[in-house]
């Protein structure tokens, strides 16, 4: 898996150029738009980390060439406006995530995962892990064979964490995904549900499966 | 005309209304004279004359007199009631709406003149504080991106013993506090700029509230806090969504957060005349009533005790009101320690929002 990171600041770049290689990504650096253009058309990468605030041309002017250009590599938008409209503006440019600074980097590196998987996410009807198992119609789960009930809301988060079994989720992601927030509300919301998920599927079974990764966020998957 | 020199007149006006009450009694006194040197009939007659003509004359002058110089002073004072009531009117937000004037060249237009140039000065202060605000809040963000990045790098060391790897996490705690603060900030610094537009469409409240009271029930279970939804009647209104969730979570989260142990919190939405109401009461310490005020101010602690065991940014209230009011609504918080806590949300109902818009 290649990635381009387009970050003029030194720091952030290296630390992201860091975090992504540690999850075995190849890792390609340019520090302006016309570069990142350059580097996009000569080399096909998996997914683009691209910063807004540039030198010169900026993300969305770079991302709205890439897409003139019939180039469909997924993109993630970084922004240090972190404005609901900025948001809407880069999808709409063509962005396929979109991630305000300051950002915790467990966040950003589950979210270019997520978008170099993209197509590849488990679409079947019945989820499984391990002996964990959940209906995407019925909504129901069941584990080792007994039922097991869920709320509403404890059913989406199931099905999200489900869905992306075995990569990390951070909490952002999971408050934008499961609750629809595009806010950090600064409560433990996400994490007294997935307390309470994990008394539902974990607390009478083994192996346990829900894994809090400290400062992080949570996988769903059989080997610690 | 100037002022000055409307009251010369209406000076002028007086003094020869008070030459006539003067002139009115020397000739009384003359005639007393008169009458007392025993000239009789023909004089006696001449002066009932007089005297009547004097009433007839002098009193409507003197009514005329009055009348006029009241009327007179109200149209010298209207400039200035005028301009009492337009600048109550004037608040934080419409600085730089200049208070109308006249042009006459008077007094009272020269001092709307210099009340408009100072207003226009302290809009320029107080834009330069929101710009201040709104940039150092931008500026902060790098840094800390940088910060949290470096600390979850470092955390993701395996050479790490386990106190550093403790440092290091309650390290990334704090940062994430102070981005919350950085990022309340920045809506606070947009939202008084006039940066942020709100995302309207019909929606059902009551389907918000009964969402938020789902997520109620799930926080208030780690501090067995009893939760109960008394009354959620069907109510549309027209608002931004997510803005809308920002508010109720905001407040469902104070409520929990603000708690005792085994405490209660209670909710309902309403329907009255024009507006929806919502409550949201909870037990604990409670706010004591010097403070209530306050409490929509940015970063103010009602309990100083508090200050540093409860994790919050210290924005969530100051927040919660300009959504409020940013939906033509308004906010009320009553608290009577040691008893309830309850907050009140009024926001206009659906049909009256439009026919506001």
């Amino acid at each position: 898996m290649r990635v381009l990171v387009v970050e003029d600041e030194r720091k952030t770049a290296s630390f992201v150029r860091k975090a992504l290689q540690a999850e075995s990504f190849a890792v390609d650096m340019v520090t302006n738009g016309v570069d990142a253009l350059l580097a996009a058309a000569s080399t096909p990468f998996d997914a683009i980390v691209l910063d807004i605030m540039l030198p010169g041309r900026d993300g969305l002017s770079v991302l709205r060439q890439l897409r003139e250009r019939k180039n469909t590599t997924p993109v993630l938008l970084l922004s240090a406006r972190g404005e609901v409209n900025e948001r809407v503006e880069g999808l709409n440019a063509g962005a396929d995530d979109y991630l305000p600074k300051p950002f915790e980097l467990a966040e950003l590196v589950a979210r270019v995962r997520a978008l170099t998987r993209r197509g590849g996410e488990n679409k079947s009807i019945v989820l499984s892990v391990a002996d964990l198992k959940l209906d995407t119609v019925t909504h129901k789960a069941q584990r080792s064979g007994t039922e097991i009930e869920l709320t509403v809301r404890e059913y989406r988060l199931l099905e999200f964490l489900m869905r992306s079994a075995g990569r990390l989720c951070g909490r952002m992601m999971i408050l934008e995904k499961v609750w629809d927030y595009d806010f950090d509300p600064g409560t433990n919301l996400v994490d007294v549900y997935v307390r309470r998920l994990r008394e539902k599927i974990d607390a009478d079974f083994e192996p346990k499966l829900l894994h809090t990764v400290r400062g992080s966020g949570y996988v769903l998957k059989e080997t610690p | 005309m100037t002022i000055r020199r409307r009251l010369t007149l209406w000076y002028a006006g007086i003094l020869i209304l008070s030459l006539l009450v003067v002139g009115i009694g020397t000739y009384q006194e003359i005639s007393e004279q008169l009458r007392h040197s025993h000239r009789k009939e023909p004089s006696e007659h001449a002066l009932d004359e007089t005297s009547e003509m004097i009433f007839q004359v002098g009193l409507p002058a003197v009514v005329l007199g009055l009348l006029g110089g009241w009327w007179l002073t109200r149209r010298a004072l209207s400039p200035v009631k005028k301009l009492t009531g337009d600048i109550k009117k004037i608040h934080e937000h419409n600085l730089r709406e200049p208070l109308s004037r006249t042009r006459n060249g008077d007094e009272i237009d020269q001092l709307t003149e210099v009340f408009n140039d100072t207003l226009a000065r302290l809009d320029d202060s107080f834009n330069r504080i929101r710009e201040f605000t709104l940039h150092a809040s931008h500026e902060l963000k790098t840094p800390l991106t940088i910060l949290c990045g470096e600390t979850e790098t470092a955390l993701r060391e395996d050479a790490l013993s386990s106190a550093e790897r403790e440092r290091a996490a309650s390290q990334l705690d704090e940062l994430r506090r102070l981005t919350r603060i950085v990022d309340g900030l920045t809506l606070l610094a947009k939202a008084d700029a006039g940066q942020i537009a709100l995302k309207l469409e019909p929606l059902r409240l009551d389907e918000l509230v009964r969402d938020n009271f789902a997520d109620l029930q799930i926080l208030a279970e780690p501090n067995s806090i009893k939760v109960e939804l008394e009354f959620c009647e069907e109510i549309s209104v027209r608002g931004d969504r997510h803005r809308l969730r920002q508010l109720l979570l905001n407040l469902a989260d104070n409520a929990i957060k603000y708690n005792q142990p085994q405490g209660r919190v209670t909710m309902s939405l309403r329907r009255a005349e024009n507006f929806s109401e919502f409550k949201i009461a909870n037990t604990g310490t409670g706010i004591a009533p010097e403070k209530l005020s306050r409490v929509f101010d940015r970063f103010f602690r009602g309990d100083p005790a508090h200050e540093n065991t409860i994790d919050g940014c210290g924005l969530g209230l100051s927040i919660a009101q300009w959504i409020v009011s940013a939906h033509g609504g308004t906010i009320q918080i009553e608290s009577a320690p040691p008893k309830l806590t309850t907050v009140t949300v009024r926001l206009p109902l659906k049909e009256a929002a439009r026919e506001k818009a």
